[in-house]
């Protein structure tokens, strides 16, 4: 049976909790009850550094979501493929160990997924402990309902 | 005219591979290095001014917010600090775990730092991803090592990434047995991991640099110092945290938002090749002869044997850890009741980084009056500065300014600065004329 692992990252701050909200979202929804138990898992992880790595091992398909900025419109939805970040080889700070860093050190490493799905959320404001902002709360939802229509379209075929 | 004549000043604006943010100035002159500065310029983060009015069950919630890699240090400092003031003794389970606890921070950290920020350095690399494409086994093995480090942490502290589970008299809970024999098994597995890592490390090509320095670090009567022992120094120091201050004194430099520590106003040095250093008499039996095994002794007088001494590091870690949860048992109340009490409360652990020493002034209300927290790199960034200076004279001023400027971060990484924790960290500016 292959294995789909949804994973949202995030922090507790404003806008930054986009990854979180894309999975609470896809949990509301139902989706993975659509499956087999087991066959979709998802989580929410708080800025997990390497940690990442051993999280995208023995499972067929992992859908990341993160917060991103790239001068765009908070609450924009981007599909990253992987030239997105393909040359990303700039020295590391474990403080800044970053989701990109991670996935090019498991690359590295031969440990990436048959399928990585990435998506980013573009975020505005990001305050810690502040709320995130409504047109953030709308793109998770929407993002959500993406993801889990690929589920459907794909697992369920 | 030889190259030496030549005047020059660099500027590392961004030192990558530290905890946090800083920079190195170094101006050249004639052949003479006149100044070399680790400006240390992250804001002042204000911690011990947040602390103030807060009552003390929220303390260790508040100081684990000072690091995201070090925070169980923050934390145990804190409460073990308060329960001796309160005269609470949270008893030898709690005592015990916190010591696993520690033990997990120690293996995350230090696995973390060789793997992903020093050891590259060593391999002509930028990064680790570069030393994974060389080296994919050693990295894996690092994951893996680190991966077990936040296992640990999790399992008392609830999540790895400030962890909440500690308070003042114990723990908030007590793990399942299930969950500790899972880890246990882990913990045995990883073993064999830990002592490949030695071999490892002890077997990369570091330069020869002996310097003299006096290593400061805790010291315990029968075993590795972590939370616990006397402040104990290689000139034969051995006191109290309460008497800290009568010896070690802090001081601020214009160029810097870290303080600088000093110990008889000179430098010192902290950390794990510190504690190496002065304890490794105490470290296990099959440890010692690992280390004689592979040719190295301690005390050691070159900075460069960091590496190896956090890879000794987390093997105890390992060993301790796995020793100290064999007879496991689930504790009905795993805290004990706390009044609080007014007056001035002392503590003093082995963060990753070396000595970390607080001080809080409570009213009897178990509100904070007054806090004070030293840590371990704003101890180091005295020793760091002298360390570049004579390393650098030694490494031989004449050398292209990428070269400088990369044998100068290795020289730092040694440290594992946390400019997070100190105030924060490396952009290098150099000088010639």
């Amino acid at each position: 049976m292959s294995t789909v692992r949804i994973l949202g990252i995030g922090s507790p701050a404003g806008d930054d909790q986009a990854g979180w909200l894309t999975v609470d979202a896809l949990e509301a929804s139902g989706v993975s009850r659509r499956f087999a138990p087991g066959q979709i898992t998802s989580a929410r992880l708080d800025r997990p550094g390497a940690g990442l790595i051993s999280l995208l091992e023995n499972t067929a398909w992992v859908i990341l979501v993160d917060a991103m900025q790239s001068n765009g419109k908070a609450g924009e939805i981007r599909s990253l493929n992987l030239e997105d970040w393909a040359a990303y080889s700039h020295g590391l700070s474990s403080h800044g160990f970053g989701v990109l860093d991670a996935l090019s050190l498991a690359r590295e490493l031969g440990n990436l997924p048959p399928r990585l799905d990435l998506y980013g959320i573009e975020i505005g404001s990001v305050i810690p402990g502040a709320a995130p902002g409504a047109e953030i709360l709308a793109a998770a939802r929407q993002l959500a309902d993406i993801i889990a229509s690929g589920l459907d379209d794909t697992l369920a075929g | 005219m030889s190259e030496q004549r030549r005047t020059v000043a660099i500027h590392v604006p961004v030192l990558t591979r530290v905890e946090g943010e800083g920079a190195l100035d170094l101006r050249i002159e004639d052949g003479q290095l006149l100044e070399l500065r680790l400006r240390i310029f992250e804001p002042p983060r204000f911690f011990e001014k947040f602390l103030e009015g807060h009552n003390y069950t929220e303390v260790p919630d508040l100081v684990a917010r000072i690091c995201g890699i070090c925070p169980v240090a923050y934390q145990v400092t804190a409460v073990q600090a308060l329960e001796k003031l309160f005269g609470v003794d949270p008893g030898p389970w709690a005592r015990d775990m916190r010591r696993v606890f520690y033990c997990g921070e120690w293996i995350q950290s230090h696995s973390l730092h060789i793997h992903l920020l020093a050891a590259p350095d060593f391999f002509g690399c930028n990064n680790a991803i570069e030393l994974a494409r060389i080296e994919p086994e050693a990295v894996r093995r690092g994951l893996r090592i680190q991966a077990l480090g936040n296992e640990l942490m999790d399992l008392f502290g609830a999540r790895s990434v400030h962890p909440v589970g500690l308070r003042v008299g114990g723990f908030h809970g007590a793990p399942a047995l299930s969950q500790v024999n899972a880890i246990r098994e882990k913990l045995r597995a990883a073993l064999p991991e830990a002592e490949a890592l030695i071999r490892w490390t002890a077997g990369i090509a570091v330069p020869q640099d002996n310097q003299l320095f006096t290593s400061v670090a805790m010291q315990h009567r029968e075993r590795y110092a972590i939370e616990d022992g006397l402040i104990g120094a290689s000139d034969g120091l051995s006191i109290t945290p309460e008497t800290y201050e009568a010896h070690f004194a802090e001081y601020q430099e214009p160029y810097s938002t870290a303080l600088f520590s000093t110990y008889h106003q000179r430098p010192y040095l902290v950390g794990p090749l510190a504690r190496l250093n002065l304890n490794h008499d105490r470290l296990p039996e099959q440890l010692r002869a690992l280390l004689v095994d592979t040719g190295l002794s301690f005390p050691s007088r070159n900075m460069f044997h960091s590496l190896v001494a956090r890879a000794v590091e987390i093997f105890h870690a390992l060993h301790e850890a796995l020793r100290l949860l064999e007879s496991y048992r689930v504790q009905d109340s795993p805290h004990v009741p706390v009044t609080p009490r007014a007056g001035v409360a002392y503590g003093c652990t082995e963060a990753p980084r070396g000595l970390l020493w607080q001080r809080y002034e409570m009213d009897d209300a178990g509100r904070v009056v007054a806090a004070r927290i030293v840590p371990p790199t704003s101890q180091n960034q005295l020793r760091i500065e002298e360390d570049l200076r004579l390393s650098l004279l030694q490494f031989g001023l004449d050398h292209p300014d990428d070269a400088l400027q990369l044998h100068c971060e290795k020289v730092i990484r040694n440290y594992d600065p946390c400019i997070s924790c100190a105030t924060h960290f490396l952009r290098l500016n150099v000088e010639r004329k």
